[in-house]
């Protein structure tokens, strides 16, 4: 009996390493899972302070006039060509 | 138990037993029998304790601190820090291409040819090819210096001890997606296991509509340089405008820990720690109308040149200024010829010129207050008369003094709306040396605009006009008589702007230029300095506007009446009653290196709009280096006209914009690029004013 008690207790001891072995493992994967997608998050945080600006810039009154100038500029072409 | 089967299990357990007693063994023979140092070249031991596999594995990404934003008055955003990365690569050649000269540096090539076609990933990058050709040409170039490529020989095996690892800049500045996807896949899809691509994160200044703000908001050039040692710092040169305010002085870099393996897989820790909320200075600047404020000056001073029998200016300066607050609300400068705006001063308070008339109001107020000039005096003002040769001619003065146009009998109304030299040096003979002293200093002329700006023009009295060792007489038959018409000074157009303020609201008034900060999230206005100090009587203010009202008419004789012909013809308005003001004109020498003392004229004009109650007043200063005629009334009135008038049009748009909307202030939000920046919160920050 003492001897069944002292291996079931070594089996326990064995289980509870490879038991923390693994989650240590699997804390490791999702550290680096976590890692990834951080850095994918920081990329298109990147990209969106890029595309901000370009809205911004793109969106002054200047320049919107100016696309609303070619804007009409292209719609009497067509009315022009429509009319020939 | 039988006596066979419990030995058996004791053999087993003891085994079992064993396992723990090895490793125990095995670490004290490895972490205490076998700790010592490894000897390292040119490097202190590494010391082999478990703190060293711990700090191997330990890894940190840093983080420039944000300098700031900077918006204008409505919240627009005049600059922003902006994330993007800077890649950089550390190059081992594999083993295998280490054996003979020709591979070694194909593989290069190869490698530099991969990396300027990914460098090129973004689809909507016009003209891919061309680029892909030249980063291919820089790459090469790079790794050449790197792996000393021009001391090998044409053929044959790679010298020993030749370079086969380096570290080097791929790009800075990469802030598009597909091309950081792209670079991030790089050695896996290319199959290179010795290259590692390093992404640093840093900032770089963005600026919107900076075609508009090289002056006022300045530029900044921020660069990593190496501090002597293998430590490297951020070296800030060149700054500028508002971008030299301390508030935008960026702190501490941020830090992030993470774990990286042997293999180079790095591993979450945690996020940036002390996240700063960047600060925001909210200028005093209103872009709409330093759009216009450009626009108007450009087109001014290149329609001068259009003219046949005149040449275009050398340099022009416009300012719009808020009465009320002090605040500038634009401020515009323009040089001749394709210079790079940087690299060029600022006019509005870097270029100095000789005011001319412009500051005869200035002079009658001041007299005015002083008691020592009548309004209702009537003065000979005719060149060769008995009152011109007693005042003017007994002082031995060298030059005399002339006017524009014959001018009669006037009174100081007159005198400003004719803008006779000979009627304001009556005026100016009347003032003493003491009291013009008094008057440099009350209108600001020779001291700082308090701005803070790095580089400001002071200009100021001639040095000799109020050196002891001139004599009272030499003070009044030279400077008396030029300061009553805006000569022997030099000022700035915002001088210029700060006099009139102060014309208006006191010796107390100064220029503002940032109307509040927000630092760490709280909201600290600046004080506005104008309507501080002794300030002139209503009477005195009134008389002056009522001949700066007449400045702008059809007289003939107004020396504003050029651009009230213009605006009724070209815009149907009758500018009089509309706008007050006052024209300047003056020929000087000034000397410029290389081509010795140069005559120059400078046309200015300062305008107030409503003429009766004026709420805005615009300077605008233009300068050529010729002797052909330049009128202030002509070249520099027209373009402070048509500012005024479309900062009174913008302003009622606005109102009506607001009514209609229930008035949020116009305030737009501020978003900055980092994450946990909260930009700038006007709703927020109104709660804690």
């Amino acid at each position: 009996m003492r001897w069944l008690l002292a291996g079931l207790l070594f089996a326990l001891a064995v289980g509870l390493a490879i038991g923390t072995a693994a989650i240590r493992a699997d804390n490791a994967r999702y550290r680096f899972a976590v890692e990834q997608l951080y850095r994918d998050v920081h990329d298109r945080w990147v990209e969106l302070g890029r595309l901000k600006l370009e809205r911004l810039e793109s969106s002054s009154p200047e320049r919107l006039a100016a696309e609303h100038w070619a804007h009409l500029e292209a719609q009497n072409a067509r009315r022009l060509e429509a009319l020939q | 138990m039988k006596q066979g089967e419990l030995r058996r299990v004791r053999f087993a357990f003891g085994a079992l037993g064993a396992v723990p007693v090895f490793l125990v063994g095995w670490l004290g023979w490895v972490q205490v029998a076998q700790a010592g140092e490894l000897d390292r070249e040119g490097r202190a031991p590494l010391q082999l304790v478990p703190e060293t596999a711990d700090r191997q594995s330990q890894r940190a990404e840093s983080v420039p601190g944000p300098r700031g934003t900077i918006v204008d008055r409505n919240g627009s955003m005049l600059a922003i820090d902006r994330e993007v990365y800077e890649v950089r690569a550390s190059v081992v050649v594999p083993k295998k291409y280490r054996k003979d000269v020709n591979v070694f540096t194909g593989w290069l090539a190869r490698l530099a040819e991969d990396l300027a076609k990914t460098l090129v990933a973004d689809p909507d990058l016009p003209d891919r090819d061309e680029l892909r050709r030249r980063h291919a040409q820089r790459l090469a170039g790079q790794f050449a210096r790197a792996f000393r490529t021009d001391a090998l020989p044409a053929a044959g095996a790679l010298p020993e001890k030749h370079p086969v690892t380096a570290d080097l800049l791929v790009a800075n500045g990469i802030d598009v997606l597909s091309v950081v996807q792209a670079l991030r896949g790089f050695t896996v899809r290319h199959a290179y296991d010795t290259v590692t691509l390093h992404f640093l994160r840093s900032l770089e200044r963005a600026y919107p509509d900076r075609e508009f703000t090289f002056g006022l908001v300045g530029h900044v050039d921020t660069r990593w340089e190496s501090a002597g040692d293998a430590a490297k710092s951020l070296v800030t040169q060149g700054v500028c405008g508002l971008e030299s305010f301390v508030v935008l002085d960026p702190s501490d870099t941020q830090r992030r820990s993470f774990l990286k393996d042997g293999t180079g897989r790095s591993y979450f820790q945690a996020p940036f720690e002390d996240v700063r909320v960047p600060n925001v200075l909210q200028c005093t600047l209103d872009i709409e109308l330093q759009r216009i404020a450009v626009r108007e000056l450009a087109a001014q001073a290149t329609a001068a040149g259009k003219d046949s029998t005149a040449t275009i200016p050398k340099w022009g300066a416009m300012v719009l200024v808020e009465l009320a607050t002090g605040d500038v609300l634009a401020a515009a400068s323009w040089h001749r010829g394709d210079l790079l705006p940087q690299a060029t001063a600022f006019t509005p308070y870097q270029s100095l010129c000789e005011p001319g008339s412009i500051v005869k109001p200035l002079v009658f107020a001041y007299a005015l207050e002083a008691g020592v000039l009548d309004w209702s005096h009537v003065y000979d003002c005719h060149p060769g008369g008995a009152n011109y040769r007693e005042t003017i001619a007994q002082l031995g003065r060298a030059k005399p003094v002339r006017d524009d146009h014959e001018c009669g009998e006037l009174t100081p109304h007159g005198i400003i709306v004719n803008s006779s030299n000979i009627g304001a040096s009556y005026v100016g003979l009347g003032l003493s040396r003491d009291q013009w002293r008094d008057y440099m200093s009350y209108y600001g002329f020779g001291t700082s605009l308090q701005l803070n700006l790095p580089h400001e023009c002071v200009g100021g009295p001639n040095k000799h006009s109020f050196d002891p060792n001139t004599s009272t007489r030499g003070f009044r038959a030279n400077s008396a008589i030029s300061f009553s018409f805006g000569y022997e000074l030099q000022v700035t157009a915002m001088h210029l702007a700060r006099a009139y303020l102060r014309l208006f609201s006191g010796k107390g008034a100064e220029l503002r230029l940032c109307r509040g900060v927000e630092i760490g999230g709280r909201w600290y206005d600046a004080p506005a300095a104008a309507g501080n100090g002794p300030r002139f009587r209503r009477d005195t203010v009134e008389n002056v506007t009522e001949a700066m009202i007449d400045v702008v008419s059809n007289d003939p004789h107004a020396t504003g009446s050029h651009v009230h012909a213009r605006m009724l013809k070209e815009l149907g308005i009758n500018l009089h009653r509309v706008i007050a003001g006052k024209t300047g004109t003056a020929a000087s020498l000034v000397g410029i290196p290389g081509r010795g003392s140069v005559s120059v004229r400078n046309a200015s004009f300062v305008g107030l709009l409503p003429a009766e109650s004026p709420r805005w007043l615009a300077v605008c200063v233009l300068q050529k280096d010729d002797s052909a005629l330049f009128y202030g009334g002509s070249y520099a009135a027209p373009p402070v006209v048509r500012l005024l008038l479309r900062c009174q049009e913008l302003e009622g748009r606005r109102q009506l914009r607001q009514e209609a909307q229930g008035g949020t202030g116009g305030q737009a939000r501020a978003t900055s690029g980092s994450p946990g920046d909260t930009g700038w919160s006007p709703a927020a920050s109104e709660k804690q004013r």
